[in-house]
């Protein structure tokens, strides 16, 4: 019955003390938010307020990832000996398996010397690393980025590329001052130059946006691909180093009413099996170009 | 005293961004309800006076920073469904239970649309219908408001 009388107390004022009716508000904002979309997507102002803001952000997202860390370290010490002896198992299964690869060593030691060249490619450069871990992936579903606890105080810088122990993983697209945002090859605002390691193809591979995996438009239906071939980066971009590994063909389409073939691959590196990847910081010691240093943009669909 | 005080409003409000921000990773991502939306409808039905459409605003603008996604699409989604919880305020602290659960389902469905249509002008891919389980969890959660005793009307005989 109290409750009753308090809110018959607490409901005139509420008729007075409303200022703008929510239908001005309402217009106010909506316009407020249309003027912020348009700016950033098409004017690139707000990269120095967004980073500002985003340094503000940190503590709280320190504070909501603590009780996973807690979480996980708490878990490390309480393994049980059924796990321990599942994971002796796999691991005596694995190793059983590397035993068979090891003799089929003789049949890929071709593949190997050519690996090698590429190696010794990559070593000349010699790319300075940097270990990241991932905080976490991205919340949007629709985007396809990872985020990662080093940024500009480490010395990461947007551009640069990010690889782990697989292949290729994405490219760092905003850097804030203790985390950065790296954009994974699978989004479909990343495009990367590639090589297809069987036959030295030069090809570019566009993220798909869906489904994790990636596509290689504007090559001819005769084009000589195979489903399994590796694309490995052609290091002509100055971005990416040469000879990493970038994704797998999963899956050719030669459609004969379309000049092009539709190749569909799937990334090599994944993030869901590592947490740590290598951010490359160093820049990579390429000669100048002869032409012009302007960079011209990759054709979109 | 009115119900809720600045401290209450920014403090749930805080505490729904945390939640949003807690490291959710695959099938915990889609499942994901919207902890900010829902705290910010709840104060919009129990104090207008005090948590209004500029409130949604903000924190839309908060959750796009923390999300790196484009600037004030989740502002514009939040508005929206800020103001239609203004407009039938009064109404739905009179609703009984099956009705206020229709009304924030269909409040929350209304924010995913509008920032599907802004996504999609971005040039998103359309997504799947697994794209509205986080207003079904969502709703889901509601029914804590609904059965215990932070009852939107503020008054504790009625559903």
């Amino acid at each position: 019955m109290i409750r009753r009388v308090t809110l018959q107390q607490q409901q005139p004022p509420a008729f007075f003390v409303r200022g703008p009716s929510p239908f001005a508000r309402l217009v106010f904002f909506s316009a407020l938010s249309i003027v912020l979309m348009a700016v950033d997507s098409r004017l690139h102002y707000l990269n120095e307020v967004r980073q500002g803001f985003a340094t503000l952000l940190y503590p709280l997202e320190v504070v909501a990832s603590a009780p996973v860390r807690i979480y996980r370290h708490v878990n490390s010490y309480f393994v049980d000996q059924k796990s321990l002896a599942q994971e002796n198992q796999r691991l005596t299964t694995f190793a059983m398996n590397q035993a068979l690869d090891l003799q089929r060593l003789t049949n890929t030691e071709a593949e190997n010397a050519h690996l090698r060249l590429l190696f010794e490619a990559r070593q000349k450069l010699k790319p300075s690393t940097q270990l990241a871990e991932i905080l976490h992936t991205g919340r949007d579903p629709f985007v396809h980025k990872v985020e990662v606890n080093i940024g500009t105080q480490q010395g990461v810088a947007p551009g640069q590329a990010v690889v782990d122990g697989f292949g290729v993983i994405g490219q760092v697209t905003r850097a804030y001052p203790f985390t950065s945002e790296v954009t994974l090859i699978t989004d479909k605002s990343l495009v990367i130059p590639v090589q297809i390691a069987r036959n030295g193809l030069r090809a570019i591979a566009f993220g798909h946006g869906r489904d994790s995996t990636l596509y290689v438009p504007y090559l001819p239906t005769s084009v000589d691909i195979k489903e399994g071939d590796k694309l490995m980066t052609s290091g002509i971009d100055n971005t990416y180093p040469e000879g990493l590994t970038v994704a797998l063909v999963t899956r050719i389409e030669r459609d004969p009413n379309s000049p092009f073939a539709h190749i569909i691959c799937t990334p090599a590196a994944g993030t869901d099996r590592r947490r740590q990847v290598l951010i490359i910081t160093g820049s990579l010691i390429t000669p100048p170009s002869p032409i012009s240093k302007k960079v011209s943009h990759a054709p979109r669909q | 005293m009115r119900p809720g005080n600045n401290l209450e409003i920014y403090g749930s409000l805080l505490l729904g961004l945390l939640l949003y921000l807690l490291p959710w990773a695959g099938v915990g991502l889609t499942f994901r309800p919207d902890f900010v939306l829902l705290v910010l409808l709840y104060w919009l039905i129990r104090a207008p006076y005090a948590c209004n459409v500029g409130v949604a605003w903000m924190m839309g603008i908060v959750i796009d920073l923390a999300d790196g996604s484009l600037f004030g699409q989740h502002a514009l989604a939040y508005i929206v469904a800020a103001f239609l919880a203004l407009m039938y305020q009064r109404r739905v602290t009179l609703f009984n239970r099956l009705q206020q659960a229709g009304f924030v389902f269909a409040l929350l469905i209304i924010a995913q649309i509008v920032l599907l249509i802004v996504k999609l002008f971005g040039g998103d891919q359309p997504a799947g219908w697994t794209y509205f389980l986080p207003s079904l969890t969502g709703i889901m959660l509601w029914q804590l408001v609904i059965y215990s005793k932070i009852k939107v009307s503020g008054d504790e005989n009625r559903g």
